[in-house]
């Protein structure tokens, strides 16, 4: 259960690591578009911050000239000034003068506070002021001027909103566009990709790349074809080796056979001498049994047996139980056929008859003594078994030259063949060991 | 008897004509095409070998060449192809058999025999020997007159002793005899005593002479 949900999590996992290509560059656009949009937020804060405070500045020192030009143009008597000042101190509110003794001039400065407006109903309003010393008759006046300022927070949330707005249309658009340049741009890569997929070395059909205007397609495109057509000329290079090579050693077998046959007619021969002379027949028929086997595979590969035709499946079968009825009888072992129904096959009759043979020359061979053999069909599945003692070694069941049974050698081509006639019609051959016998069953389909 | 082998491995073509001398066969060889046209121009023989690769041309169209004519030759096909092409369109162009490469001496000859007897005696092919006498049409036997029961592969098996009279033929070679290709793929040719043993009993049984001797570590010979 445990292993299960790992398994689940570890595919999500995989999936959520497997990415398209555009997606990698939209990811890293989009969080680059992120940090400097990011950035850029106390950037323009402080450049509009400043645009705006010295604007203010230049506000204030106009207003502050201004009064100050006011107060020398009008020759007012004393009492005139300090009323003026008390009614312009009330009425206007970014403007405070009032009368300060000498010792208390300072230097003209520029300062921002912060303090509650009761007129905006805020509790923190930030002012930009400017403090001047200025005198009327002889007098020391201290001059205020204060303007408004838009305050910190609410300049970088604007900043912050309009920043946000763009980064939106921004990834909204990097999406859009990256769809867009994904069915578009790499539709030859796809259309490649496909191509390769549908690709079968056996089939020897090369396949056809369209040509496309990106420069580094075509060049992958080309790369493809070259290999393709290496591959399928070196396959086919080692078809036609295997194929030769059993070619030229059926003469040499030939020689081989009939000097033996001669030889055996030598009258002056001993019994002994005889006796080995006959023994060669046996390793000589092993080798041309390989030899024959080996160029069977080599011409089922080529695609060599192509007529098919409609096969009676039983009388196949009956014909080859009847040649081997006497192999099986000296190892006292029973042949059953219990099909009843008719099988139609279609298929190379050549090639049924040689899967037949081969599934039950093997029977025969690696049986126990007094043994049997079954024979069945439930459509679509044909099965044939046989009493044994030992499970064959399902992974090298169907390797070529590699012996499945620990038990008995043997060439290790028979069941290759079988298996290679199967992969060509499509049918699945399967193998198991259940109550001491081998079961081989062959779906049709 | 006159036979044209067609073979440009020349060291088999001679085994060949060794294993056929004792039955008065008179062998003669060609090793190309052209030469092996040659000879079929001129001469007329009781039985063709031909090899299907020659140096110089395919024996297919030897073949053809040979069936244009109109001629009464028997021909079989050796060939190490063991294409299943070559041999339909082999029998199509009108060869009588076909053997592939590498086969037994003994059924070559056994071949050759009845190829022979069949272009001879067309419609009562007899075989009489002594008190034995078969019928290779009908497929019977008879011994002294007495028809003798034989199943089918004892059959098969006394005529094969018959086309290879007087020589030794061993084990393996009847058993690829009985069951063909499949033979070599058996890891023991025991089977072949049973029907042996069975067909000397009948024929012993019927008064036959024994004819048919195990030759100790080797295999059998029908001695006459």
């Amino acid at each position: 259960m445990w292993k299960l949900f790992e398994n689940h999590i570890r595919l999500w996992l995989q999936m959520g690591i497997m990415s398209k290509l555009l997606n990698k560059p939209l990811r890293a656009f989009t969080l680059y578009a992120l940090i400097i949009l990011i950035l850029s937020i106390p950037a323009y804060y402080w450049v509009v911050d400043t645009i705006w405070l010295n604007e203010l500045d230049v506000h204030n020192k106009t207003v502050e000239g201004h009064i100050k030009d006011g107060f020398k143009k009008n020759n007012l008597s004393s009492n005139q000034i300090t009323e003026a000042i008390n009614v312009w101190s009330q009425i206007q509110p970014g403007v405070k003068i009032r009368q300060v003794q000498p010792f208390e001039v300072k230097k003209d400065s520029v300062y921002e506070v912060i303090r509650p407006n009761k007129y905006a109903n805020e509790v923190g309003e930030r002012f930009r002021g400017r403090s001047t010393y200025f005198y009327i008759q002889g007098k020391p006046y201290h001059l205020l001027v204060e303007t408004n300022v838009e305050e910190t927070h609410e300049t970088v949330i604007a900043i912050a909103v309009v920043t946000i707005l763009f980064f939106s249309l921004l990834v909204i658009g990097f999406i859009l566009l990256n769809r867009k340049i994904s069915t578009q741009i790499w539709r030859p890569f796809k259309n490649t990709l496909n191509q390769l997929k549908s690709f079968d070395l056996n089939s020897q059909k090369p396949i056809k790349l369209a040509v496309s205007d990106i420069e580094e397609f075509e060049e992958l495109n080309q790369v493809l074809t070259k290999l393709i057509d290496n591959n399928i000329a070196v396959y086919n290079q080692q078809k036609q080796f295997t194929e030769n090579a059993s070619h030229e050693l059926q003469t040499p077998l030939a020689l081989l056979k009939s000097k033996i046959d001669l030889l055996l007619q030598d009258k002056n021969l001993n019994k002994k001498q005889l006796e080995l002379i006959t023994t060669l027949n046996t390793p000589l028929a092993r080798v041309s049994r390989i030899n024959k086997n080996l160029l069977l595979l080599a011409k089922i590969e080529n695609h060599q047996y192509s007529d098919e035709q409609i096969i009676h499946l039983n009388k196949v079968l009956n014909e080859n139980i009847e040649i081997l009825s006497d192999y099986a009888a000296n190892k006292q072992v029973s042949i059953e056929n219990l099909i009843k129904e008719t099988i139609m096959i279609n298929g190379n009759k050549h090639l049924l008859e040689i899967m037949l043979t081969n599934l039950l020359v093997n029977a025969i061979k690696h049986n126990i003594e007094n043994g049997m053999i079954g024979i069945n069909y439930q459509a679509p599945v044909f099965s044939i078994y046989n009493s044994a003692t030992n499970s064959l070694n399902k992974d090298t069941l169907f390797k070529r030259f590699i012996s499945a049974s620990s038990q008995s050698p043997n060439n290790g081509l028979g069941l290759s063949i079988v298996k290679e006639i199967c992969n060509r019609y499509n049918w699945t051959i399967n193998y198991t060991f259940t109550n001491n016998q081998h079961h081989f069953s062959i779906t049709f389909q | 008897m006159k036979i044209l082998v067609i073979e440009d491995e020349k060291e088999l073509a001679q085994n060949i004509a060794d294993y056929l001398e004792t039955e008065n066969y008179l062998c003669e060889f060609a090793a190309t095409y052209t030469q092996a046209l040659e000879k079929i121009n001129l001469y007329h023989y009781d039985c063709i070998l031909l090899d299907l690769m020659l140096p110089g041309g395919n024996g297919l169209q030897l073949l053809q060449a040979i069936k244009e004519q109109n001629r009464q030759d028997g021909i079989i096909i050796i060939s190490a192809k063991n294409a299943i092409e070559d041999k339909v369109s082999g029998l199509k162009l009108g060869a009588d058999d076909y053997l592939a490469k590498p086969f037994h001496l003994p059924e070559l000859s056994a071949r050759i025999y009845s190829l022979i007897r069949r272009k001879q005696f067309n419609n009562t092919n007899i075989i009489e020997q002594k008190e034995l006498q078969i019928d290779v049409l009908a497929k019977t036997v008879k011994v002294n007159d007495e028809v003798v029961t034989l199943t089918r592969k004892e059959f098969d098996l006394l005529l094969f002793f018959i086309g290879n009279k007087n020589r030794v033929v061993s084990k393996s070679a009847l058993a690829e005899y009985l069951s063909g290709d499949i033979a070599d793929m058996l890891d023991n040719h025991d089977f072949i005593y049973a029907h042996i043993k069975n067909l000397k009993k009948k024929l012993a049984d019927a008064g036959c002479g024994n004819y048919l001797k195990t030759i100790y570590g080797s295999g059998y010979k029908w001695e006459l």
